[in-house]
């Protein structure tokens, strides 16, 4: 059999990485692939260093935080480490936590236009780009509003559409709805699965809760103490034992199957994700009952 | 309530409103420099009145009486003073000279607060920042005057739930003298302050990841053109210039003095 060597989109190589001034390192040894058009979701314990990897993702660490970055990291082909945020930022989009602090213009498409005026694209085609942008993530509505008039979820659907114009490789979004309230969250995550099935654009979440993401994901990464402890296709990972003693919220309906299951129901395939799949399962199992 | 009400924006629509910044800054500008060229009262009336027309025009009228509201206490100011200064100059008399220039002096502030609450009251921040950005001023610069402006309601937001947060636990703002009050206000600042850097250390890093910094000449969204309601704007400016020009040098201006002998005879 001919495996084909695909091209990842984000590769890194014991990637280790300290503060300037602290004390130990914030990610320690990290060695993961990301392939072209998979959904990724990071999660793990507060502190474990989510949001730092991500930072290496574009570059921001080590040329915006300086410290020490040993190890390999290449992303859509490029040494991070030699080529600065600006420029892989064409390659790489992050969304922030918070929403508030990375919308800085007084209109909403002002905003989306950001990175392409500063790239130096002509006016035209950042004017369709832009509009585009904004259909996708469902804000075309409020272009001529000013951030500050806009909710926390419609506000977050800016941050995603001004990366999104830039036409990226990779979203990287870092707890984008943890300031958000359950509808909006949803909404979110709706958005981020259509650029990934529609669009082919490589995403990567971080995300603590799995109840409502896991289903989205070919590709789970768990973290804890700056290290990657576990990896892999969700189904795999949700349903070894590892899971729980680390302390990841589990989506409910995967703990009810395993509890079910250590009572001696019989299920057959995989461990299921959603209430979606736990249903089916059921299903299945009343009618052999039948 | 202050003068300066008169320089907040609000958003309305209206035909001032969409004429170019520029212009209505050369407008403002041109406005100042006939209201120096003239040191008699007449004309500075005259270029009072002749703008309350775009006052209504923009449809800004509240807002504008209220910038002149603040302004007559200043005004009232100058007018005191300098009928007070030609006063004791002239040896203790009241002449019509000294009460001309009190109040040439006043006219000259009022009309200079009149053109700028006008160009202020009708010119979006947005495009404040836009026509900085295409006279050349250097992009940082415009950047700081947008995202400060964006930033202001945000920070006053902030600084009031402060301010609640700490008069839940027992601040007493309004207690002890004066200084013992700016003391009162510490334990609002230091927070507001940290939280400020901590923001502003956010915004960088999202910057970055937008790329800001490349060198390569920047483009915009929108770009400024002129229009024909420009053109007249600007025409009329420029005739109003010239005339107040060749009306200086040429033509003799009516003091009250001539007025009031006029009438008295
Ligand atoms: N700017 C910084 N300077 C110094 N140390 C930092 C900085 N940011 C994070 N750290 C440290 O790095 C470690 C990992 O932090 P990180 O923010 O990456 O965790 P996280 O997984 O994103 O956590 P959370 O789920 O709370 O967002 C923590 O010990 C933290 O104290
Ligand atoms: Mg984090």
């Amino acid at each position: 059999m001919v495996k084909y060597a695909t091209m990842p989109v984000i590769e890194t190589r014991n990637l280790t990485y300290t503060y300037p001034e602290a004390a130990k390192a914030s990610i320690v040894d990290v060695s993961i692939r990301i392939e072209k058009g998979e959904f990724v979701l990071i999660t793990g314990p507060s502190g474990c260093g989510k949001t730092t990897l991500c930072r290496c993702f574009n570059g921001l660490i080590p040329h915006f935080y300086h410290g020490t970055l040993e190890g390999e990291i290449t992303v859509a082909g490029l040494n991070v480490k030699e080529h600065p945020t600006y420029e892989m930022a064409k390659y790489v989009g992050l969304v922030f936590q918070n929403p508030e602090n990375q919308l800085f213009a007084l209109s909403v498409e002002k905003d989306v236009a950001f990175g392409l005026e500063n790239l130096g694209v002509p006016r035209d085609e950042i004017r369709s780009r832009v509009d585009w942008a904004m259909k996708i993530t469902g804000i075309y509505e409020l272009r001529e509003r000013a951030p500050y008039e806009l909710s926390g979820g419609q506000q977050q659907r800016v941050a995603i559409a001004s990366v999104l114009a830039m036409k990226p490789d990779v979203i990287v979004l870092d707890e984008p709805t943890s300031f958000l309230d359950p509808l909006g969250a949803k909404k979110i995550f709706e958005v981020i699965h259509r650029l990934n099935r529609e669009l082919g654009i490589t995403i990567v979440l971080v995300e603590h809760r799995l109840d409502l993401t896991v289903k989205y994901a070919d590709h789970i990464i768990i973290m804890q103490d700056g290290k990657v402890i576990l990896e892999g296709d969700p189904h795999k990972i949700l349903d070894s034992e590892d899971m729980r003693l680390i302390g990841v919220g589990i989506p409910k309906v995967t703990r009810l199957y395993q509890l079910l299951k250590a009572d001696g129901v019989k299920f057959h395939g995989k461990v299921p994700l959603s209430p979606e799949e736990m249903a089916e399962k059921v299903r299945r199992i009343l009618k052999t009952h039948d | 309530m202050s003068m300066f009400d008169g320089l907040k924006y609000r958003r309305v629509f209206s035909p001032i409103h969409n004429l170019d910044p520029r212009v209505k800054f050369t407008y403002a500008c041109i406005i100042f420099i006939v209201a120096i060229l003239f040191w008699e009262f007449i004309p500075l009336l005259v270029l009072f009145v002749i703008q309350v027309p775009f006052v209504i025009l923009a449809r800004v009228r509240r807002e504008w009486l209220r910038s002149m509201k603040g302004a007559a206490f200043l005004a009232s100011v100058i007018f005191t003073v300098n009928f007070a200064v030609s006063f004791i100059n002239s040896g203790y008399m009241i002449t019509f000279v000294a009460l001309e220039y009190a109040l040439a002096m006043t006219f000259r502030f009022l009309v200079l607060v009149e053109s700028f609450s006008i160009f202020f009251l009708t010119t979006s921040p947005d495009h404040l920042g836009l026509a900085l950005e295409q006279t050349r001023v250097p992009y940082e610069f415009c950047f700081a005057f947008t995202t400060a402006v964006r930033f202001v309601p945000v920070l006053a937001e902030e600084a009031q739930t402060i301010m609640d947060a700490q008069k839940a636990r027992g601040l007493e703002l309004e207690k002890g003298n004066f200084l013992r009050r700016i003391r009162n206000y510490i334990p609002i600042l230091i927070p507001l302050i940290v939280s400020a850097i901590r923001r502003s250390l956010e915004l960088a890093e999202a910057m970055e990841s937008r790329a800001w910094g490349v060198s390569k000449k920047r483009t915009n969204l929108y770009e400024l053109k002129l229009h024909g309601s420009d053109y007249v704007l600007l025409t009329v400016t420029v005739v109003l210039l010239v005339a107040a020009i060749y009306v200086r040098l040429y033509l003799p201006v009516p003091r009250l003095a001539e007025i009031f002998d006029y009438f008295a005879h």
